[in-house]
Formats: C-alpha cells, sequence, structure tokens
C-alpha cells in the first residue's frame, strides 16, 4: 500500500469518527433538556438551534414547545404574533393547503410556481463547500423548489440539478459564464447584501483556494473583493441594460434582483420592477453572512420586518404590486418568521442560515477564521469539507421544510386560510406582543 | 502644495496585562480516558485516528490533550461538546462579566480591546446575533445606497473619502474695513484628519503619566488631547496636540506659560476669562466645556463659537440620553442660523466605533472619546466609572511606546469603521454627514411605519 493509499485511508477513518460523532451529538443534544451552556444569541437562542437541528432530524415541528417559533431578540418578527381565529373557524386539521407562489407575475416568459413559498439563499462556492452547494441544490430539487450559487462560480456537480439553481451576477463577476447563464432558469442580480449592505464582498485569501479560485477565474490564496457597487449602473435605465444583457443570452430565464434595506428600498423596488426585474429579493440588514464588518451588520441598513410593508404598500399604491414577486430574506428563522414576512407583504422567503443549522451549524461565528468552518459548512478546506455528505445535508434540509411547510400550513388553518396568497400583506392578522422581560445573554 | 493621504500607521499591540478568556472548558478525564481506550480498540491501534481531536483552535493540543484544554484557544464552536455531549462542556468564562461596568459591556470591552491590539476593522462570520435595536445608539440605522459611491476609483472607493474636520470658528463671511483689512472676523481654525479627539482622562488617572501617551498618540494621529492644567503645570514646551483644559481660577497661571497652545478649552462659561483668553491668544481656538442641556446663549452673545458639550461616561445627560440631547443643541444652532460657524464637539457614551458616525449624524462635528481609551490600554473598571471625578480605573504597567499603538491602533480601527458607513451611503467626506439625520433610520420611526396598524402596536 502506497504513502498516498494509507494517507486517505486515515482521512476516511477520521472523517468517519468525527462524522458519525457530530451526527450522534446533533440527534442528542434537542432531547437532553438542558442545551449547551455556551450556546446560542439573542437572534438563535440555544433552544431554536436545537429546535431546528430536530426538525432537521425528524422532518416534523417539535411538539408541545413554542422554542421552534422564535428567538429572543425583542424586535421585529419577535414581537409579532398572530390573531388565531376561535377553533370552530378555524379550518378542519388536515384540509388542503396550498402553499405554491409564482416566481413570474409579469404577463411574458416563462411561467415558474414553486410548491413552497421559499427558495435557498446564495452562497458561493468558496464561502460554503461544494457539497453544501450540492445538499442544498438536491433539497431544492426534491421539493421543487431553487437554492442560488451565490457569486462564486457554478461547480460543474451542480448541472445536474441546473433546474433547481439560480446563478448569481454580482459585481465581481465571479464565475460567471455564458455557459451556466444559459442553463439558468433564474439568474440573479446582487446589487447588495444586507450583512454588508454598500460594502461588497471580501473572501479572504485562505479561503480561496486551488479549486476556488480556479472557479472564479482568479489567484490561488490571494484575497478576492468583490467591489460594490456594479461599476456599469449609475440608474435604472442602466439596471435595465444588466437585465436586457440577461434576457438576450437566456431569453428564457427571469431575472431577480437582490438589494439590500436602505431609507429608500421602496424606490429601488420600483425602480427593479421598472427594469424588467421579475423577482425583487429585498435582503435585510440582520441577514447571514460568511465574513462581514461587525459594524455594519448591527448599524447599517434596515432590518427586513421593516423593509417588507414600506415595499409591499408602495408597489400597491403604483399599481404594480401582482407584476413582480417579493422575496424577502435576511434573519427568516422558523416558519412562523415565513408567515410573519408573509403578512407583512412579501410573496415568499429566502432561507441561508436555517439551511446551515439544519446541517449543524452552532452559529458560533468563526466561519472566516483560519480553515473555516469548523462543522465542514463555511469551508472550502478539503478535510472539514468531508463531514458534510451531500445526500445527509440534502436529507435534513429536506426535513427541516418539511417541518416548516407543516408549520406553515397549521398557521394558515388556524387564521382560516386555504392558500399561502392570501395571507401576503395581511397585517390585519398580526398582532404586536408586549415586552417580555429577561432574555438570553449573548456570549 | 504637495498632497499627503492620510493614513494611521496601525501594528501588532496584542494585551499586555492578563485577559479573561471567553470560554471555559470541562473535559470529564473519566469519559475521555475511556473513550481513548474504546477508539484504541476500535482503531486497531492506529492512534493517528485515535488521537484524531474535535478541535481546530488547539483547545486540545497539549500534551495531554483533552485532559488539559486549553481554554483560552476556545472559541465557542461548540464541536466538541456537540460532538461528546457527555465529556465536554463549553460554558462562558463568569470572569469575563466583571469586564467594563452596566455601560460599557463584556462584549463591548472585548471588541475594543481587539481594534488596540490589532488595529483592524472586527469581521466575523454569521449573521448578526444580538438585540434587535434597542435604547440609545443601537435604535439607529444609517442608510447605504444600491448604486451610489464616494467614487468609482479604487476598490470600493472608500480610500479616496475624507474624515476631516475644521475645529474652531468659521465666520460666515469676511468684512473688511476701509482699508481692505480684514474687520476682526477672522478663520480660527484647527483642520484635523479625523474627527476624533482625546478628553481628559478621569481624575483618578491625572498623576499616572498616561497624559504624555495621549499626547504622543494625538500627535501621531494629528489629533488633539485634552488635558487639565493640573497635569501640565511642569511642561516646558507644548506639543502640537495639547488642548490645556483649564477653570476660571488656572487661568492667569495659564496665561503665563511660555508655549502656545492650538486650542484651549475652559470648564463652564466665564465670559471675563473667554476674553482674557482671545486678548492674550487671538489666534487660539477657545472652546468651552459645559454639560449637554447647559445653555449656550450667552456664550453665543459673546463671539464663542467652539463647544465641547460632555454628557456622563454613559451617555446620559440632563435631558436624556446623549443622542437625543446632540440633536436637540444642533437643531437649536441650525434654527438661529449659526450652525456653519459654530463648532460642536461632544463626549460621553461613546464606546463603540459606530457611535461616532452616529453622533456626527445627530449633529457633532467630532467627538471627543473617554473611557474606550481606557479600556484600549487594558484599564479595568472597579464598580461603575459613570464620571470623569468619581470612577475608579485600575490601569496596568505599561510601556508608553506600547500605550502609544494601541492608541493608534484603536483609532485606525474606528477610522475605518467610519470609512464603511461612509463608503456604504456614498458619501465621500465625513463632513458631509453633519446633522444628517437623512442619513439615518430611527426604530421609533420604522416601527411606526411598519408595524402602527398592527393591533397592540404603541408608538413610543
Amino acid at each position: 500500500m502506497s504513502m498516498s493509499d494509507k494517507d486517505d485511508l486515515l482521512m476516511m477513518a477520521v472523517t468517519d469518527k468525527h462524522t458519525q460523532a457530530l451526527r450522534s451529538g446533533f440527534s442528542r443534544w434537542p432531547g437532553r433538556g438542558a442545551p449547551p451552556p455556551a450556546m446560542g444569541d439573542l437572534r438563535w437562542p440555544a433552544d431554536l438551534i436545537l429546535a431546528t437541528w430536530a426538525q432537521a432530524g425528524t422532518g416534523a415541528p417539535p411538539d408541545g414547545s413554542e422554542a421552534h417559533t422564535h428567538g429572543h431578540s425583542e424586535g421585529g418578527f419577535d414581537r409579532l404574533g398572530f390573531k388565531w381565529l376561535p377553533e370552530a373557524a378555524q379550518l378542519e386539521p388536515g384540509s388542503e393547503i396550498d402553499l405554491a407562489i409564482p416566481l413570474n407575475r409579469r404577463p411574458v416568459d416563462p411561467r415558474i410556481e414553486i410548491p413552497v413559498p421559499w427558495y435557498g439563499a446564495g452562497m458561493s462556492y468558496g464561502s460554503v463547500s461544494e457539497q453544501v452547494m450540492l445538499a442544498r441544490a438536491m433539497a431544492a430539487e426534491k421539493w421543487g423548489t431553487f437554492t442560488s450559487t451565490g457569486e462564486g462560480g457554478y461547480p460543474d456537480s451542480l448541472l445536474e440539478y441546473k433546474d433547481h439553481v439560480i446563478t448569481q451576477v454580482a459585481t465581481g463577476m465571479f464565475g460567471v459564464r455564458e455557459a451556466t447563464l444559459k442553463a439558468a432558469r433564474i439568474i440573479e442580480f446582487k446589487y447588495a447584501q444586507g450583512a454588508k449592505p454598500g460594502l461588497g464582498g471580501h473572501l479572504l485569501g485562505d479561503k480561496a483556494t486551488v479549486s476556488v479560485a480556479k472557479m472564479r477565474q482568479s489567484v490561488p490564496w490571494v484575497s478576492l473583493f468583490s467591489p460594490f457597487p456594479f461599476h456599469s449602473v449609475y440608474s435604472v435605465e442602466d439596471h435595465r441594460k444588466h437585465v436586457d444583457w440577461a434576457k438576450t443570452i437566456n431569453p428564457d430565464a427571469l431575472v431577480s434582483i437582490k438589494v439590500s434595506t436602505p431609507t429608500d428600498v421602496d424606490m429601488v423596488a420600483v425602480g427593479s420592477y421598472f427594469a424588467g426585474a421579475h423577482i425583487l429579493h429585498i435582503d435585510g440588514s440582520y441577514g447571514g453572512t460568511g465574513a462581514a464588518p461587525e459594524i455594519a451588520k448591527k448599524n447599517i441598513a434596515m432590518p427586513i420586518e421593516f423593509a417588507i410593508p414600506k415595499v409591499h404598500r408602495y408597489l400597491l399604491s403604483e399599481g404594480i404590486r401582482d407584476e413582480i414577486t417579493v422575496m424577502a430574506s435576511g434573519g427568516i428563522r422558523t416558519a412562523h418568521d415565513i408567515a410573519k414576512a408573509i403578512a407583512l407583504g412579501a410573496d415568499g422567503v429566502i432561507l441561508g442560515t436555517s439551511e446551515l443549522v439544519a446541517m449543524g451549524c452552532t452559529r458560533c461565528s468563526n466561519c472566516e477564521r483560519g480553515r473555516g468552518c469548523p462543522f465542514g459548512l463555511t469551508t472550502t478546506d478539503p478535510e472539514l469539507s468531508l463531514l458534510i455528505d451531500p445526500a445527509w445535508g440534502a436529507e435534513r434540509v429536506s426535513n427541516l421544510y418539511s417541518a416548516f411547510a407543516q408549520e406553515l400550513s397549521t398557521i394558515l388553518r388556524k387564521l382560516g386560510l386555504s392558500k399561502v396568497s392570501e395571507l401576503r400583506g395581511r397585517t390585519d392578522l398580526l398582532t404586536y406582543l408586549p415586552h417580555k422581560a429577561g432574555v438570553n445573554h449573548v456570549h | 502644495m504637495s498632497f499627503k493621504r492620510y493614513h494611521i500607521p496601525v501594528a501588532p499591540a496584542p494585551n499586555s496585562a492578563p485577559h479573561p478568556h471567553r470560554f471555559n472548558v470541562n473535559v470529564s478525564k473519566v469519559g475521555l480516558a475511556s473513550l481513548l481506550i474504546r477508539e484504541i480498540f476500535h482503531y486497531r491501534g492506529d492512534m493517528n485516528a485515535v488521537l484524531s481531536r474535535p478541535c481546530m483552535y488547539g483547545v486540545f493540543s497539549g500534551p495531554v490533550g483533552g485532559f488539559a484544554p486549553r481554554a483560552d484557544n476556545c472559541v465557542g464552536c461548540l464541536r466538541c461538546t456537540v460532538q461528546y455531549p457527555d465529556m465536554v462542556r463549553v460554558e462562558p468564562n463568569p470572569d469575563r462579566l466583571e469586564l467594563g461596568d452596566s455601560y460599557f459591556t463584556p462584549d463591548n470591552v472585548d471588541t475594543v480591546l481587539y481594534e488596540a491590539a490589532t488595529g483592524r476593522v472586527p469581521v466575523k462570520g454569521a449573521g448578526y446575533r444580538g438585540r434587535y435595536g434597542g435604547p440609545g445608539w443601537d435604535g439607529m440605522w444609517t442608510d447605504m445606497s444600491e448604486i451610489v459611491r464616494p467614487t468609482r476609483d479604487g476598490i470600493h472607493g472608500r480610500e479616496f473619502i475624507s474624515t476631516q474636520i475644521d475645529i474652531g470658528e468659521h465666520p460666515a463671511w469676511l468684512r473688511f474695513d476701509e482699508v481692505d483689512d480684514s474687520d476682526g472676523s477672522r478663520w480660527r481654525v484647527i483642520r484635523l484628519p479625523l474627527p476624533m479627539l482625546f478628553d481628559r482622562l478621569p481624575d483618578s488617572l491625572l498623576s499616572g503619566g498616561w497624559e504624555a501617551a495621549l499626547l504622543d498618540a494625538a500627535g501621531s494621529l494629528e489629533t488633539l488631547a485634552i488635558v487639565p492644567w493640573k497635569a501640565l503645570r511642569e511642561m516646558s514646551s507644548a506639543p502640537s496636540a495639547l488642548v490645556p483644559l483649564v477653570a476660571p481660577a488656572d487661568v492667569d497661571q495659564l496665561l503665563e506659560v511660555t508655549w502656545r497652545p492650538r486650542m484651549v478649552e475652559m470648564v463652564g462659561w466665564d465670559a471675563e476669562v473667554f476674553a482674557r483668553l482671545r486678548s492674550a491668544w487671538p489666534e487660539c481656538v477657545v472652546a468651552v466645556r459645559i454639560p449637554f442641556g447647559d445653555p449656550i446663549d450667552e456664550p453665543l452673545e459673546f463671539g464663542c463659537r467652539t463647544f465641547h458639550l460632555v454628557a456622563d461616561y454613559h451617555g446620559r445627560t440632563s435631558s436624556g440620553f446623549v443622542l437625543g440631547a446632540i440633536r436637540h443643541v444642533h437643531d437649536a444652532l441650525v434654527e438661529r442660523g449659526i450652525r456653519e460657524q459654530t463648532t460642536l464637539i461632544g463626549s460621553g457614551g461613546l464606546t463603540a466605533a459606530e457611535h461616532v458616525p452616529k453622533a456626527i449624524i445627530a449633529g457633532l462635528d467630532g467627538v471627543a472619546l473617554d473611557t474606550p481609551l481606557m479600556v484600549a490600554l487594558q484599564g479595568r473598571f472597579r464598580g461603575e466609572c459613570r464620571t470623569a471625578e468619581s470612577c475608579h480605573v485600575e490601569m496596568p504597567n505599561v510601556e508608553r511606546t506600547w500605550a502609544v499603538q494601541r492608541l493608534v491602533n484603536l483609532m485606525g480601527s474606528w477610522r475605518d469603521q467610519m470609512l464603511e458607513i461612509l463608503g456604504a451611503m456614498g458619501l465621500r467626506e465625513v463632513r458631509r454627514l453633519r446633522g444628517e439625520v437623512g442619513r439615518a433610520m430611527f426604530q421609533a420611526d420604522l416601527e411606526q411605519e411598519a408595524f402602527g396598524e398592527i393591533e397592540g402596536y404603541v408608538h413610543v
């Protein structure tokens, strides 16, 4: 046996040892009664992380607990509740609930409908491993929805799932190729990201491995900046040129515009509509990231809960609300958050962090440090990334989707609605909850 | 005239005094021993597999691995405890709770220490972890633009943002007498390359020689350090960064010195003292230091145009939190039509990088920092640190060069973070940020707009 074979065997043994131990931990911790004392934060308390692990393990919402419904941040979704109908007026348990939403509301271009009101957020190859991208794509295929490449190229292994993969074009144009644009049913232009609005992207040198650099057509181990903004866009008309360019390459693709949440996000929404977008993706400031300045995450741009009604009402007042699909992201953690976002005015939502939590993320915030995520998620380290087997990851994400779909259906039944589209903009079905004393500390 | 791009020379300056690590790591020795024995059999003695540890950060990297974990390496990823729930327990280190005080929180202290040690912008993965908005500074978000940049040059354009401010008084227009000489409506302006000054240290530190480090650092940064007169008596020359802080009773002594400061700060308003200083040192900027909420009408009438408004270290003023107090005084000056001729410096409650641009948005020209300087030097608060007169800070024994570098690093990091904020807005200079509340979003307003129709919502 050669040295190389021995090394491979050792790596397999080590990977297997840690993978089995981790999976055992993911299933044991939710039932242990007390969470790890250092786990969690106000947005994602330990109970919510463990409840997400439980849902990713079972495919069903947890019984008899509300831990999986909200965080402890004292604002936004965590201060909103629902005005349930009296039990007699609720829809019968088991009654059919339609969770589908259309992604193209314009009279032209292909009809694309997703059976659940969410799809997966952009996470680039480099910020996450190929295994994680594959896991998300497999789950998207299973559910008939989408996941997004983020800005880092389109690994060949994703081509098998191309009907469920959104390809992203962002300011660095990393990995953008005509072939992948042609393969995509949806092309997403990323103008800004909620966690670092107005700052552009930055892949640290440690993560720009040989394969990542090859995909991005750059130099290995050199930091990559995705400069903000698009240097070719100064106006709605320039914006329109981008859409035209994408439609010239792939006339059948829908175009999504991803923006952050500035004061004038409502104007940005209208501009995106007139530029020809089918989907407006608004990404709130409390959203996830592989790495971002702390000052940006906390302070720049508004959280998504404020942006959704602002955009929804303005599009209504302009008479174009039913011609564009509004997808919201940036802190959507639970099925309850999904329902609240839709009640505030979104058509659907985009999930990122919750999918990673389903695959074992503890929200430790060390994604960018050294070799990357110790759980094999936000890393391209060849050893660490083996901790995620794509089929296992897909099952976890798919189970979470299943739990979310069941929970969302229950919410709709209790509100007397048989279609998720009937919930859109129904702030009259929400209540604002009083302040709760005593919240967890951030470690 | 040659162009010089302002640059802050940050360099590593690791903590000098011990600092409590974030987490404690406890491993069951019996459990670990039994696991090792099981794995030796399972992996047939392949010790590479047996000894492969679930930590990338070196917590179990010592000679006896998990039997003596190195908790100071722990970053709280929790992989070890996830893998081995019955064997490893990671918990927050209770010693950290003693850092700072009720306003300057332990997390805040950790951040400032990182900034002072590295001069870098704190960057982390995953999304925001804290409270949704909140009181004080936290109830304010800054704006961004989807397409507007300070410039399209450079990677992000922020390399070209100016953080220069003017301290002093500049008349709205020049006036000339019969012989075309200016009639006294002169410019008295000090240009600083960053909107951050160093405020006076608390009384308990005035005899420790810390002013020298502050002055050196301020000089290196080309900014100013405010130093109480009693710490200056022996000084034979005035560093360019020095701003003497004098009480009316000490002005006679101050005017006897042979050196000339660029700026003097009076403790409280005194028309006679102001007139004497103006007369003796006509080129000097004379500022008055008064608490937020005190009237400034009289100083304005006497021609004083530079104010250092002070809240306590927790940002409290007689009229509430300092953010509202800044907006009030700025708006009042705008209303009187003299805001452009006036300089407002503010202190108190500014403990994080984001507070500086927020204070400028509220209406300040610049800030004078206090408690973050002490924390950057690894000062430990003993009890609540509320005022310069009452707070007790225990400082470590350190080299002056180390102290200077820490302060330079802190300013380098905070300036870079300000550039992030300005860059996101598309602003090219910090002076344009002053009083631009349209560049901010306030939680109360946003909630009212978004949730006003929702049952149970009460506008605060």
